[in-house]
């Protein structure tokens, strides 16, 4: 019994510990946003009097509130355009048989392999011939009309759904897309919350193009905004803390919401960020 | 109709396919087209064939310093990311109350941006950060862990491995989960302890998953960018303490904007992360069929 008893205890230490090492670095930032400068050497977790003006200072010293609506804008641009995209061929690769469908997905899963580092290059390259260097349209159209890990992720599910539902409303003279559109998307709604969450974050926290792409900062992203302010400011802590948390802080209430379809949608694609 | 279905096919991927082919596919192409080219983006292109790569390999120490930064790094980042990623993820394998909150607290670092998040270490990092008291408790001196040439890539990879083992955790838990109970049950009955219970029957049959986590890390840690760009700066510093393929290639590209030679080292990166990926699967496959 008191063996039982100290195994659950143990069991428990260990998990706590597992938690904190999770936790901790965040709790250290949001701790040291609301110190005074003064403050920042000592190790304490709980500030003195927390200075929630180091908040709006960030806000003064950088136009970090339009610079999160721009993300806001772009991540509802290009999640709304994969998921409609990537459901639409996605129900295509699963259920439509069309001449090269196969070699047509083969060279899609290839495309899974490539690196970002690989072909950015190119892309700036293609961005500046259309002119969009510096505009939102590079933030947003190369994401738009979908992509290869979504269009695989919204097959396999489209795959898992009874052929009973299709041939039903195919009897009824229901046209492809009405099949698509009204019969079979609605029941594809788990799998679209983890392609539109998992897109949301992917823009959300993307640093490298908007780094390439964007020097204005009228039109730049927050995590590009976050690393600018730290160039300039690079021993304030309190402002860069609180900068960091401004960033992290809807992600991670996000994360709060929508956290089982989130991690499904992580086990289920085996792809962490890009 | 057979007929309508096919044409809808047709129009359905058709958006996803142009999209996949102009911004992935004709970039990669150009991409390897642009390394036998020499060219600064304002004058013409200038053809130099082969010259971009023997420069790389022959005539660039930087080249070879980049190479060894990576490689250390990936080892550095992969093993703690494997390791920890398998332990955490067997203790959360379990049906106890409260086990929800603790998983939904350690997958917690997969949704934290790495800019922000290399942003938070830098500062836990400091010169009488919070990381060097702690250390001070125990009798272990001031450590410069971002000043120091060689321990700023530890650094480095300690910010990694926190943001990259949940990821490993969840695909380790998901494929434990698939493991049949009763399996577990016949060996306890036999008298194998927890971990030989691990060693025997977990791991060989979560060999799938743990070889898709081991490609997966490597493939990020050969790419790193955005937590070393924000963690040391763009120039890969303290001196080439932190010098790494990605910011080799981000410096050329669009810091010196040599872009030929810049897509060269491109392409290498992506011979060696095809390599590495293809002795992955055979060794995954050979493995398999040991068993």
């Amino acid at each position: 019994m008191v063996r039982r008893v100290l195994r659950g205890v143990g069991i428990y230490a260990v998990l706590m510990g597992i938690a904190w090492c999770a936790l901790a670095p965040i709790l250290w930032a949001l701790s040291g946003s609301l110190k005074r400068s003064g403050e920042i050497a000592e190790q304490t977790l709980l500030p003195a009097s927390p200075q929630w003006s180091n908040y709006g200072r960030v806000f003064d010293l950088l136009p970090l509130g339009r610079m999160l609506v721009n993300t806001a804008v772009y991540a509802v641009c290009v999640t709304a355009g994969q998921v409609f995209f990537c459901s639409l061929a996605g129900y295509a690769f699963a259920r439509l048989r069309f001449r090269g469908r196969e070699v047509l997905f083969v060279a899609y899963l290839g495309t899974l392999m490539v690196p970002l580092t690989v072909t950015v290059i190119p892309q700036f390259l293609l961005m500046r011939a259309l002119g969009w260097v510096d505009t939102p349209w590079a933030m947003i159209v190369p994401g738009l009309f979908g992509s290869a890990f979504g269009t695989y992720l919204m097959r396999q599910f489209f795959y898992t759904l009874p052929m009973e539902l299709e041939e039903a409303a195919i009897l009824d003279g229901c046209s492809t897309w009405q099949v698509y559109w009204r019969v079979l998307l609605p029941h594809t709604r788990p799998a679209l919350m983890v392609l539109a969450v998992l897109t949301w974050i992917t823009v959300w926290n993307d640093f490298l193009w908007p780094l390439v792409m964007i020097q204005r900062n009228e039109i730049a992203t927050a995590t590009l905004g976050l690393v600018r302010l730290q160039g300039q400011y690079h021993t304030q802590w309190p402002i860069l803390m609180a900068a960091s948390m401004v960033i992290l802080l809807p992600l991670l209430l996000v994360y709060a919401i929508a956290q089982r379809a989130f991690v499904r949608g992580i086990a289920m694609s085996g792809l962490g960020g890009r | 109709m057979a007929r309508k279905r096919e044409r809808a096919g047709w129009v359905f991927v058709a958006p996803n396919v142009v999209a996949v082919g102009v911004f992935l596919l004709f970039p990669l192409g150009f991409s390897l087209y642009l390394s036998f080219y020499s060219w600064d983006l304002f004058r013409p292109m200038r053809f130099v064939g082969v010259e971009n790569y023997r420069r790389l390999v022959g005539a660039d120490p930087l080249f070879l310093i980049a190479l060894r930064n990576s490689a250390v790094f990936t080892v550095l980042t992969l093993v703690p990311t494997v390791v920890i990623g398998l332990g955490i993820a067997a203790a959360l394998n379990r049906k106890l109350a409260g086990i929800g909150i603790f998983r939904t607290v350690a997958f917690l670092p997969l949704v934290a941006s790495t800019v922000a998040m290399a942003v938070v270490w830098r500062f836990i990092f400091t010169d009488d950060g919070v990381l060097d008291i702690g250390l001070a408790w125990v009798g272990v001196g001031p450590v410069p862990w971002l000043t120091d040439p060689e321990l700023a890539l530890v650094s480095l990879s300690v910010v990694t491995v926190w943001k990259s083992v949940p990821f490993a955790t969840v695909i380790l838990l998901a494929a434990m989960q698939g493991v049949p109970e009763p399996l577990y049950e016949a060996a306890k009955i036999d008298g194998a302890g927890a971990l030989r219970r691990f060693s025997a029957i977990t791991l060989p049959l979560i060999r799938g998953p743990l070889s898709f986590v081991f490609v997966i890390t490597i493939i990020n840690s050969v790419q790193a960018f955005d937590q070393v760009y924000a963690l040391t700066g763009s120039n890969g510093g303290p001196e080439t303490g932190t010098y790494l393929l990605g910011i080799m290639l981000f410096q050329h590209a669009f810091g010196f904007y040599e872009v030929g030679y810049a897509s060269a080292l491109a392409w290498v990166i992506f011979a060696i992360l095809l390599v590495l990926t293809m002795v992955q699967l055979w060794f995954a496959r050979r493995e398999a069929v040991d068993l």
